[in-house]
């Protein structure tokens, strides 16, 4: 697999566009883009470019899905949202990522043995 | 599932990319379109705003290579468009394309052509059930009739039935032993209301299908219960036969087919696959039980006289045997038969049975007959072939590494442009590989339409030869094997080498150099072919040569202006007291047809590829012993037979009207018989007889004629006598003696002397033939030239081969040279500039370069003739009368050569001189 350069792992773009779409509904990938950057509040320095790899792969899969539609400016753009099975996805991968945290915490803060 | 999902979006893709192409961009100049508004809202300039979007974003065309990475199959993507461009580029070359194309067409044509038939007739085994077990005792083709020891060395491979009986019993080793007629006979058969016509057929022992293993394939196959005197007659047609012959009648089991007018009963029809026990041009159409020859030979039956040797055994031996132990024990067994018979025990025989011997050999490819008889061929045209295999491989080299050269400034323009070394090797790689795929293509064209030729050169009069040109998969494959591995080294290391080296110094100027070492392999190769094109030459003219000594022998006869048919009487029902005024019928009415000279009648004809032979006993001498001091060939002939082939007589007379039924015996002898048995005095007046000493009074000779050959065109005449129609002896005491005599009085080949060539004579010949007897079948009508011609079949075939492989070469080096000359001028063009500058005069540069080419060619020639010498001593068994050290024929063949090389080189040195000396100065 061609590796990207991107201070942002793969998986982890992948979630992130997955909840935006999830909670944000249909949305183009400038729109995803930007309110990852919201989200994160600019925390992360990703290539806003990178997004779009990330979205073919996961159209690829179909979790997700695109239309051309109209932006709000007027402007023709393609539009992405979540299929079924994407929402599917979307709950496995929140379930895998809480399971790394709380074991990664773990690891992290040792429980103090007294 | 993720995964499968994935590769079918990407290889949907695949067919959509223009399109998914567009609809990125708009996506992606959308999306900066957005941004750029966002940043414009915010207050910055445009330019600002579109250099803020566009550094968020990051590198647009990279963003795009990575989205096209994953979006559809690289590799093929890439692979194909490598594919494109080699196409484009061969496309814009196609000088270069079309030789090297018709190059590889013709040398691994030409190899498989003739690597497919070795493999068809040498190493294919027979159709049977397991080839591997079967046997033969004996190892040679000894045919087809013999009665006494059968070769100088003691080797035996021809048996008598008796013999075979004897050798069955006594080797259980053998889980079967069966025996075959050793030669090819033939028989008229009638089926039903169609007319009665020739067949071959071959006489077997009744557990012949079971040896083999080989059913069949409607009705079944004999077996050892219709293989003794008195069962009624069967036989098994061959599946060629049944669908050519008998129209495939579905009723033919059960039915009757009279073979020579006597009623056998059809068992079965043979596998498809099955042909019998041996390749032959024409095999078998009808197998009989050996004792069915009773039936139809009567008391001159084979199979009834122990000792006349006439058959060949083979069968199964079981697992585990000892060959030579084996060997042993057969040759002991047929040394304690010969004892017992007075024919190998007197005259000294006695000293000769213990060298006697039968040697095991394996029979899973059949009897080897026409193999030992062609095989030597096959394998001269293999090692031909082969040769121009290696000349063509050595031209498309030669090629590449002139193609290679011209391609190295593309090739560093390339690398310094950023290319992959990995991706240019890729596509050169691939531009070598269509090439030799297009090739290898049409190579399957010559070669199939190559095998059939040669096939139907080597065999014209073949009638469901068991052989096809069936093309030899492994051999193509290992031919265009070579071919690619030649493509790929000859492309791909110049071009590694180009690309290794540094780009400026390419692009810095490729043609300054005037003598460059890169031009070496080539000139070498070039040598090379030129060496081995003077040995096929070479070849050529000997082989040619050969073949025209042979077909301009003086054979002692004149076949010109004559036709000869054959007449089969006794398979017409006629008995020897009819045939005497038939011979006068068909000679009156024949004779009388406007523009014939004689019509003579004989039981053979010379060079028709049969004979007679016999032990001759001279009166008042003593016995003879050993049967090559005695033996002579001899013919019964009608009275014009002499005349009628041009042959005078030299001494005496011929026969006359004199020679009459009641008349004293008589017979003219040739000048070899004289030499052999009459070395001292006349023989005019002597008698001799044949069949044993107390007939030596037989005959009286009356006349000499001239020698003249009758069987083999290789050899001198041998001793022959010639008795006359009309003449019967009645004093033979043996009953197998008198049948033979009597079938001896059936002239079925009959000879036409005509005034002048060139009149249809086969129409009115066989319009009076069915006015004689509508019932006696004609065959065979021929000029007497075809006959003396099929005599060379095979000679005929290797001259014309070799011709076609000499031409070959001597194009394959020729074009060779050309394209090293032109290469050659091409890269010296600036220095030709100078030369032509400072006042060289043009005829001094087409001096240049044809002397450049010379040098070449001197250098080929000095390879090439101790190297045709070597071959010339390899051939010397297929030359008749050539000296292989016959150095006229290589100073022709070098001519040639040398011809060849300097047309080749003069175009580009004409090209070379014709140039215009600014253009070259300037030319980089």
């Amino acid at each position: 697999m061609h590796m990207e350069r991107t201070d942002v792992h793969q998986g982890t773009l992948d979630l992130m566009i997955l909840k935006t779409l999830q909670s944000m509904g249909a949305l183009h990938g400038y729109g995803i883009a930007r309110r990852i950057e919201q989200v994160s509040s600019d925390a992360l320095s990703v290539n806003q470019g990178t997004l779009y790899p990330a979205l073919l792969r996961l159209e690829q899969r179909r979790w997700i899905r695109s239309n051309w539609g109209t932006s709000g400016t007027g402007r023709r753009a393609k539009f992405y949202s979540l299929t079924r099975l994407g929402e599917k996805k979307v709950a496995e991968e929140e379930e895998n990522w809480s399971r790394i945290v709380s074991t990664m915490e773990r690891f992290l803060s040792p429980v103090e043995e007294d | 599932m993720d995964w499968l999902r994935e590769i079918f979006s990407r290889c949907t893709a695949l067919f959509h990319r223009r399109r998914l192409d567009e609809e990125l961009h708009e996506e992606l100049e959308s999306h900066i379109e957005s941004a750029v508004e966002e940043n414009l809202a915010r207050g910055m300039t445009p330019a600002q705003a579109r250099m803020a979007a566009l550094r968020l974003f990051g590198g647009v065309t990279q963003v795009k290579e990575s989205y096209r990475t994953r979006r559809d199959i690289p590799l093929f993507t890439s692979l194909s468009r490598d594919v494109l461009y080699a196409i484009r580029r061969l496309r814009s070359s196609p000088g270069f394309a079309l030789v090297v194309i018709t190059t590889l067409a013709l040398g691994i044509g030409a190899n498989t052509a003739v690597f497919t038939l070795v493999e068809g007739f040498l190493l294919r085994s027979l159709p049977v059930a397991d080839p591997a077990s079967l046997y033969r005792i004996g190892d040679r083709n000894t045919c087809c009739y013999h009665g006494n020891f059968e070769s100088a060395d003691g080797d035996f491979d021809l048996f008598s039935y008796d013999l075979y009986r004897r050798f069955r019993q006594a080797a259980p080793e053998f889980e079967q032993l069966a025996a075959v007629q050793a030669g090819g006979g033939g028989y008229t058969a009638q089926y039903g209301s169609a007319a009665p016509r020739p067949l071959r057929t071959e006489f077997v022992s009744g557990n012949y299908f079971n040896t083999l293993g080989v059913g069949a394939f409607v009705g079944r196959p004999f077996g050892d219960g219709d293989d003794h005197p008195g069962a009624p007659p069967v036989l098994v047609l061959s599946y060629a036969a049944w669908e050519n012959e008998f129209g495939r009648d579905p009723s033919i089991v059960g039915a009757t087919v009279y073979v020579q007018r006597h009623p056998f009963t059809v068992a079965g029809v043979a596998p498809p696959s099955f042909f019998g026990d041996r390749i032959a041009s024409i095999p078998a159409d009808i197998w009989m039980p050996l004792s069915s020859e009773i039936e139809l030979e009567g008391a001159n039956a084979a199979v009834t006289q122990p000792m006349t040797a006439w058959l060949y055994a083979l069968g199964r031996l079981r697992p585990g045997v000892q060959k030579g132990a084996l060997e042993a024990k057969l040759s002991a067994q047929l040394r304690d038969w010969m004892r017992e018979w007075p024919r190998f025990t007197e005259h000294g025989g006695t000293e000769l049975i213990p060298h006697q011997h039968v040697k095991l050999s394996r029979a899973g490819g059949g009897i080897q007959k026409l193999q030992q008889q062609s095989g030597a061929n096959l394998r001269l045209l293999m090692l031909l072939a082969s040769v121009v295999l290696l000349l063509a491989c050595a031209n498309i080299a030669s090629l590449l590494l002139a193609r290679a050269t011209t391609q190295r400034i593309n090739v560093a323009v390339r690398i310094a442009l950023g290319a992959a070394r990995f991706r240019i090797m890729r596509q050169i790689l691939v531009e070598s590989l269509l090439l030799s795929g297009a090739g290898g293509l049409a190579a399957l064209g010559v070669s199939w339409f190559g095998a059939r030729t040669i096939l139907a050169l080597a065999y014209p009069e073949a009638h469901n030869m068991p052989l096809h040109a069936e093309l030899s998969w492994p051999v193509l494959g290992f031919a265009l094997f070579i071919s690619v591995l030649t493509g790929v080294i000859f492309s791909v290391t110049p071009a590694w080498a180009a690309s290794h080296a540094q780009p400026s110094e390419s692009l810095r100027g490729v043609n300054v150099a005037s003598r460059d070492r890169a031009s070496v392999p080539q000139r070498t190769l070039v040598i090379l072919q030129l060496a081995m094109s003077l040995v096929l030459i070479s070849s050529t003219f000997l082989l040619t040569r050969s073949l025209m000594n042979l077909e301009h022998k003086d054979f002692g006869f004149e076949a010109a202006n004559r036709y000869t048919f054959e007449m089969d009487l006794e398979g017409a029902g006629y008995t020897v007291d009819r045939t005497a005024g038939l011979y006068r019928q068909i000679e009156d009415r024949l004779g009388a047809l406007p523009g014939v000279k004689h019509v003579s009648f004989a039981r053979y004809i010379p060079l028709g590829g049969n004979q007679w032979g016999t032990c001759v006993h001279v009166l008042g001498e003593s016995d003879p012993g050993r049967e090559d001091k005695c033996f002579s060939d001899w013919i019964r002939v009608s009275a014009q037979f002499l005349d009628s082939i041009g042959v005078p007589v030299v001494r005496g007379r011929g026969f006359t009207a004199q020679d009459g039924p009641s008349a004293p015996l008589v017979a003219v002898v040739n000048q070899a018989f004289v030499k052999k048995f009459f070395p001292f005095g006349d023989p005019i007046g002597k008698h001799f007889g044949r069949e044993g000493a107390k007939y030596a009074s037989q005959y009286q000779i009356v006349g000499v004629f001239s020698d003249f050959i009758l069987t083999d065109p290789r050899s001198e005449a041998r001793p022959l006598f010639l008795v006359p129609n009309t003449q019967r002896f009645t004093g033979y005491t043996d009953a197998e003696d008198d049948a033979a005599e009597s079938s001896s009085m059936f002239l079925g080949s009959v000879i036409l002397e005509v005034a002048s060539n060139g009149t249809d004579l086969e129409t009115p010949v066989r319009k009076a033939m069915v006015e004689i007897d509508p019932k006696l079948p004609i065959f065979r009508f021929v000029s007497y030239d075809s006959v003396m011609a099929s005599n060379f079949n095979q000679e005929r075939l290797i001259a014309r081969l070799t011709l076609a492989f000499g031409v070959l070469s001597l194009i394959l080096a020729s074009v060779g040279l050309y394209g090293v000359t032109s290469y050659f001028v091409a890269r010296r063009t600036s220095e030709i500039g100078i030369r032509m500058a400072v006042g060289a005069s043009r005829s001094l540069i087409v001096r240049l370069v044809i002397l450049g080419a010379m040098a070449q060619l001197a250098v080929g020639l000095a390879l090439g003739i101790p190297a045709s010498l070597l071959m010339d001593r390899l051939m010397a068994r297929f030359l008749f009368h050539v000296s292989s050290y016959d150095l006229a024929m290589l100073g022709a063949a070098a001519m040639v050569l040398a011809i060849g090389a300097v047309i080749a080189a003069i175009l580009p040195a004409v090209r070379a001189a014709s140039l215009d000396p600014v253009r070259a100065l300037r030319t980089d």
